[in-house]
Order: C-alpha cells, then sequence, then structure tokens
C-alpha cells in the first residue's frame, strides 16, 4: 500500500557555500594538479610534485586559519548542514595537514631511494589528506562514510607502495580486507540508525548527526538505535585501532613501507577519533532527563570504558614482547589510541558544554602531540632501516647511540615524549586528557590509564637502552640524513619540546569558542 | 490486497545475509572468497538502506545506495589490483601463505 503512493521528490535548493569546504577543494584539486604534472614530468622529479603538494597544503592550511580567525563566533552553514564548521573540525584538519606535509617531507627523498613514482605517492597522499578533511568536516553520516573511503582506498595504496616485496603486498592485502570488512560495519550501523531514527510523528530517518541527536527520544525504533550504535562503534573501533578490533594493526604497520607506516599511524587514527567524536559526541551526547537518549548515551559510555581499559592494557603488554621496532610502534599506537579514549569518556559523560568542549580540545590536542612524537620517531626509524626496510629489529639498533650520537639522542627524545615525560609533548597530552577524566570522576579508568603508562617504560626505555649501552659486533655506518628528513626532525623535536612546555596557547585555540555551537535543526 | 511483505521481512533477509558475509570473511581462506563475502555484507547493508527508503518514503536511503555502489566498484577496483600484485610474487591466493608478518 505504501508503495503504491508515489515519492514525493521535491529536489531542495543544493545550498552550495564552495567557502565551507575550501580546505579540502584546495587539497583534492592539488592533488589531481600532481597527477598531471607527474604525466609530464621526468619520472625522478620528485621535487616538483613534492614541492606542489607542499605549496597545496600550505594553502589549504591558511585557508582553514583564515576560516577559523573569520568565522569563529558565526560560522556559515551550507550543504544543508552536511558540513560543519567548528573548532573540533578545524583543529583536527590542521593536524592533518601537518600530518601529511611531514609525510612528505619525510618521504622526498626516500621515494627517489627505493624507486617508487614519486608523483603517485603525492597525489595518493593528498587525495588520502582530503579524505580525512572530509571525516572532520561531515556532520552527515554520508560524508563521514565518504571521507572514510576516499581516505582507506588511498591508504590500502599506499601500503602496497612497494609492489615487489612481499611483506608490503601483505601489509596491503590484510589492510584492504580488514578495512572493507570495518567499513562494512560502519555502514550497517549507518543503515540502522537511518531506519531508527524514524519518528513516530511521521517523518522519515534521517543521517544528518544534529537531527539524530535531536530525534533520539522519538525515534520509532529504539532497539534499532542501539543495534546501529554497537555497529559504528565496532566501525571506528577498527579504525582507530582499539583492543580486540586491532589485531590488523602490527602486521599491517610493520609490512607496510616505513613512511607510510608514520602516516598511517598519525593521520587515520586521528581521522578515526575526529569523526568518531563527531558521531558519539553529538549523535548520542549526555541528556540529563531520562529516556531513550539518556540510556544511549549511558551505554556507549560504559563499553567505551570497557574498550580503553582493553585497548591500553592489551597495547602495553604486548609491546613488551616485540622485537621489531615498528611493531612495538604499533602496539604503543594501540595503546595510545587508549589514552586517547580516556578524554573521549569524559567528553561524552560530561554534564555541561565548558567540560565537554575542553574535554574534545583535549583529545584533539592529544592526537596532535601523538602526531607530532610518532611522526619525528618514525623519521628516524626510516633513516635507520635503510633501503627495503631491511634493519628494523630492535638488534639493528644494537650500540648505535655513540656512532650516530644526534639521531639516536632525538629518537630518545621521541621515545621518552611517547612514554610521557615532563617537560615533553607526550606529558602535556596525558595531562590534558586524564586532567578532563579525573574531573568527570572517572578515577579507576585514570589509575589504569597511569599504571599503563609505568608498564609502557619498558618497552620505550629498552630501546634506548639498547642504543647507548650495547655492544655492537656487526659494522655499522650512520646513515645519510636528507635535508627534508632533517627539516622534519627539527620541526617535531621542536613541537614535542613546544607543545610540553606552552601548551595553553594550542589548547585555548583548540577550544576558543565553544566547539559545539551548532543550532538544532 | 496488501502483498508487500512486511519491513521485518527485509530487515531479517539484510541481517541474515550480513551474517553471511561476516561469516564468510573469517572462514575463508581464499582471498577472492573473502573479498565476495565483503561485497556481500556492503549489499546486506544496501537491501536495508533501500527497505526503510522505500516502507517511510524517503530518498534518502537509496541515494546512500548509489554512494555505496561507487564506493564498493572503487575498492574493488584497488582490491582486484592488491590481489593481483600478491599473486604476481607469491603465486598463491590463500590467506595462510600470506605469512611473511608473523600474526
Amino acid at each position: 500500500m505504501f508503495l503504491s503512493l508515489a515519492f514525493q521528490i521535491a529536489i531542495p535548493d543544493p545550498n552550495v557555500n564552495v567557502g565551507l569546504i575550501l580546505p579540502e577543494l584546495i587539497v583534492g584539486g592539488v592533488g589531481v594538479i600532481v597527477m598531471l604534472v607527474d604525466a609530464f614530468a621526468r619520472p625522478t622529479q620528485r621535487w616538483i610534485t613534492g614541492g606542489l603538494s607542499l605549496a597545496g597544503l600550505g594553502a589549504a592550511a591558511a585557508a582553514s586559519v583564515w576560516m577559523w580567525l573569520n568565522w569563529a563566533g558565526n560560522p556559515p552553514r551550507g550543504f544543508h548542514d552536511m558540513i560543519v564548521l567548528d573548532e573540533l573540525r578545524l583543529s583536527f584538519t590542521l593536524i592533518f595537514l601537518f600530518v601529511s606535509a611531514l609525510t612528505i617531507l619525510i618521504s622526498m627523498v626516500w621515494v627517489e631511494n627505493e624507486k617508487l613514482p614519486a608523483g603517485e605517492f603525492h597525489s595518493l597522499l593528498l587525495f588520502a589528506t582530503t579524505g580525512m578533511m572530509l571525516m572532520a568536516s561531515g556532520n552527515d553520516l554520508v560524508i563521514i562514510f565518504l571521507g572514510l573511503e576516499i581516505l582507506s582506498i588511498a591508504t590500502y595504496v599506499m601500503a602496497g607502495f612497494r609492489r615487489t616485496d612481499l611483506r608490503s603486498n601483505e601489509s596491503s592485502l590484510k589492510y584492504f580486507i580488514l578495512g572493507s570488512f570495518s567499513s562494512a560495519f560502519l555502514l550497517y550501523g549507518i543503515a540502522l540508525i537511518y531506519g531508527a531514527t524514524t519518528t513516530t510523528t511521521g517523518f522519515p530517518g534521517t543521517t544528518n548527526i544534529t537531527a539524530i541527536a535531536a530525534r533520539l527520544d522519538i525515534a520509532r525504533y529504539p532497539a534499532l538505535l542501539f543495534a546501529g550504535a554497537a555497529m559504528m562503534l565496532v566501525g571506528f573501533g577498527f579504525k582507530i585501532a582499539t583492543a580486540p578490533f586491532h589485531v590488523w594493526t602490527p602486521d599491517v604497520y610493520e609490512g607496510a613501507p616505513t613512511p607510510v607506516t608514520a602516516f598511517m599511524a598519525a593521520g587515520p587514527k586521528a581521522a578515526g577519533f575526529a569523526s568518531f567524536l563527531r558521531v558519539f559526541i553529538f549523535g548520542f551526547p549526555f541528556v540529563a532527563a531520562a529516556g531513550w537518549a539518556a540510556k544511549a548515551n549511558a551505554a556507549w559510555v560504559s563499553a567505551m570504558i570497557v574498550l580503553a581499559i582493553i585497548t591500553m592494557t592489551v597495547g602495553n603488554i604486548v609491546a613488551i614482547v616485540q622485537n621489531n621496532v615498528k611493531r612495538m610502534l604499533a602496539y604503543s599506537s594501540i595503546a595510545h589510541a587508549g589514552y586517547a579514549l580516556v578524554g573521549f569518556i569524559a567528553a561524552g559523560a560530561a554534564t555541561d558544554l565548558d567540560t565537554r568542549n575542553s574535554a574534545l580540545a583535549a583529545v584533539a590536542f592529544y592526537m596532535l602531540t601523538y602526531s607530532v612524537m610518532n611522526l619525528g620517531a618514525f623519521a628516524i626509524v626510516t633513516l635507520i632501516a635503510r633501503r627495503n626496510d631491511r634493519r628494523t629489529e630492535v638488534e639493528d639498533y644494537n650500540g648505535i647511540g655513540f656512532r650516530a650520537p644526534a639521531l639516536s639522542f632525538t629518537l630518545s627524545i621521541f621515545l621518552l615524549s611517547l612514554l610521557g615525560l615532563p617537560l615533553t609533548a607526550g606529558f602535556m597530552g596525558k595531562v590534558m586528557v586524564f586532567s578532563v577524566a579525573l574531573k568527570e570522576g572517572f578515577y579507576a579508568l585514570v589509575v589504569v590509564a597511569v599504571l599503563n603508562t609505568a608498564v609502557s617504560a619498558y618497552y620505550y626505555l629498552r630501546l634506548i637502552i639498547v642504543m647507548f649501552f650495547r655492544e655492537r659486533t656487526t659494522p655499522w655506518s650512520a646513515p645519510r640524513v636528507p635535508a627534508s628528513v632533517a627539516l622534519a626532525i627539527i620541526i617535531t623535536v621542536i613541537g614535542v619540546f613546544y607543545l610540553g612546555l606552552f601548551p595553553n596557547k594550542v589548547i585555548d585555540a583548540f577550544q576558543k569558542k565553544p566547539v559545539t555551537a551548532q543550532a538544532l535543526r | 490486497m496488501n502483498a508487500v511483505p512486511h519491513l521485518s521481512w527485509y530487515l531479517a533477509l539484510s541481517a541474515v545475509l550480513f551474517t553471511i558475509g561476516v561469516v564468510g570473511v573469517i572462514i575463508k581462506r581464499n582471498v577472492i572468497s573473502m573479498f565476495m563475502c565483503i561485497e556481500l555484507m556492503l549489499n546486506a547493508v544496501n537491501l536495508t538502506f533501500v527497505a526503510f527508503s522505500s516502507y517511510f518514503r524517503d530518498v534518502t536511503g537509496q541515494l546512500f545506495v548509489f554512494i555505496v555502489m561507487t564506493v564498493a566498484a572503487a575498492e574493488a577496483a584497488v582490491g582486484l589490483g592488491i590481489i593481483i600484485a600478491i599473486f604476481r610474487n607469491r603465486e598463491s591466493l590463500d590467506v595462510d601463505d600470506a605469512n611473511v608478518l608473523k600474526l
């Protein structure tokens, strides 16, 4: 009977507002240009494509900052609220651009040494960045899904970029299978939410996140709401590598070319957090009044507490027994996702907007600090690994401390920062997320997190000890440091100390305005 | 008079298809079969979208299906490319043979 009625399709005004997606347009457009330039440039001309990519990323960063300064108080709207402009989006956008630019610096000489096509690598990186930015800016599950796929498909290719290397093949295959597997879960969650948010008063379902939040209490199928949220939790859990959905991480991180691993550990993880936060904090927010909305919020917060505890513990304990540096850093990245989830939980359970905003800013800040120190560490691991990633075992670091003092010393700084030594960025990031969690009363969770930090000291310090206090029996000469990688390392070292000593400016910027200034539809 | 099955039948069917896909990805050892199971999962989701969309007379779900199909096509292109790269180097598509990286 319903089907016999014709669909009432009114074509609405597309509501285009190009200014709202300016950074995304710039990065995507430059990606296409890089591809074209690559077709006509000689294969070894990495500086052209690399420089062009860096210029594009810089222009997008300038556009984001411009948007931040001009529209902070009164954000414009467009695309029927499918794209949102707020501090959460802009802070994550800048993190992605930063990660991408550093990856280009790290990989610029590397692509040539490995005889890989530089132009393709740079354009894929730019497309992946566009996807990440869309994930942060989408206020509709459609945009988030599209951004996620743009990111994932580009990253699958990047993981398998060393075409003739079995490890790279295998990494790419595992990433592809498990990545699309988890996308299907996410998508099923979206479908169920879309159906569940049909109202009893006759409105059809919605995929707009603000509208979902408003519909929770009048949803026609509350049970599907929970099933959908659970499916999305699994999907995002895979993407940001929380235990028990983390099994792909070590294999993929180990097998992928090291600069790609650097990118994957920092960028897609932060992007996953950006849309995870967007969907769960804004889609299923804390509600004081009893009802389905309150129950949904309580349910995901308690599920997340379990996830965070398992993630931190599994990541840190398994990292202890790893003998490959890339695998160790992969488990460390799982553990760091767990620490960031602590801030996420605090944001989800926050009863007032101020606390929620500061918790969101803390998670964004955590992702920034993690990206900085992780990219720095991977830059050095890339150098030490040499061609074809031959030397990534812990034994390969035996006694290199006094043969390449500068490299070993900077790697130690990054490791200590990952551990969370005071004065470094890692310490400040942890303080931020743990303090908001304490403010919300999650004492047990913070205790578990701090204990885990103590466990992590073992494997971070072990590498430092191996570098400086072990004897080396085999010959070893220090790798040559190309100028672009040196620049990347200098930037990250400055970043580690700047964020560790003067975090206030960044934190204030991340939460300057109420991050949540979105009018309900 | 009303020959159209109730919404819950469509939802149940798509849930069953999705589960078959999930189980297939977990137990199958051939990469191509695993890939087909993932496609099955995506199409189960499409069925859910279309069912809701048609039942509540709203086009959003159907638009979503088009986006999912486009994305699945792009994913298939990349996925098959990866599979060919692996096959060239190893001459096997069994995931148990993909064990250079210890699990």
